[in-house]
């Protein structure tokens, strides 16, 4: 099971990486949850200060952008 | 309105938050114990002022706190302003083979690293000045 997590306050482009996150996990095929962070102080925690952030099971693979599906399913292989 | 899109966060973090066009550049300093450390971070605290950059916690990357080391590698530009030739912020970039980062050192400046010695508003506005120049140097490149 991954665990997917989405660092962003909920601007468009936050939620423009939710769901390519999600087609990337769905198209690769693995089990996944996903959660939306929106707490600045939650996100702040990570280490992260410029969103959209991309967390793969605890770690942070992307900081202010929004990556390809391909990219993505990279990630979660 | 989310909160990264209004007014409370910085310009630079509030534009990457919000896909706005301006490059993601990050100032880490030093921010040693000696004069020119401290010229190092009043400069990088400057430019942040200015909206040249938003400066991060180079402990933090020397901590290896994963998401900041993730957070340098995925900026437009990374400047580190180091005090002296001990190079110790640029140091800490190649430990983690972080390469998108341009370099400016105070000592380069003619600014002498002396004990006890509290940095002064020119000596800042020189290394600033240094720091700017070195940013945009690195966006034209
Ligand atoms: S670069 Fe020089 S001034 Fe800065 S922390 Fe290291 S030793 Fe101190």
């Amino acid at each position: 099971m991954k665990r997917i997590q989405v660092l962003g306050p909920g601007c468009p482009k936050c939620a423009r990486l939710a769901e390519v996150a999600e087609a990337a996990a769905k198209a690769a095929g693995v089990e996944y949850t996903l959660e939306k962070v929106t707490d600045i102080n939650r996100i702040t925690g990570f280490g992260v200060m410029m969103t959209p952030a991309l967390v793969i099971d605890g770690e942070v693979k992307t900081v202010g952008k929004v990556p390809s599906a391909e990219e993505i399913k990279a990630m979660l292989a | 309105m989310a909160e990264c899109c209004g007014s409370s966060r910085p310009k630079q973090a509030a534009s990457s938050c919000c896909g706005g066009g301006g490059k993601n550049v990050l100032l880490y300093a030093c921010s040693g114990g000696a004069n020119v450390a401290e010229i190092a971070d009043r400069a990088a605290r400057r430019l942040m002022a200015e909206g040249k950059g938003t400066m991060f916690c180079l402990a933090g990357l020397g901590a290896d706190i994963q998401g900041m080391v993730q957070t340098a590698r995925d900026a437009d530009l990374n400047l580190v302003l180091d005090g002296c030739p001990m190079d110790c912020a640029k140091k800490i970039f190649q430990r983690h083979g972080i390469t998108n980062y341009t370099q400016a050192k105070v000592t380069d400046l003619g600014i002498e690293k002396v004990k006890g010695v509290r940095a002064t508003d020119e000596q800042v506005a020189a290394a600033a000045d240094a720091a700017r120049a070195a940013i945009a140097k690195a966006l034209m490149a």
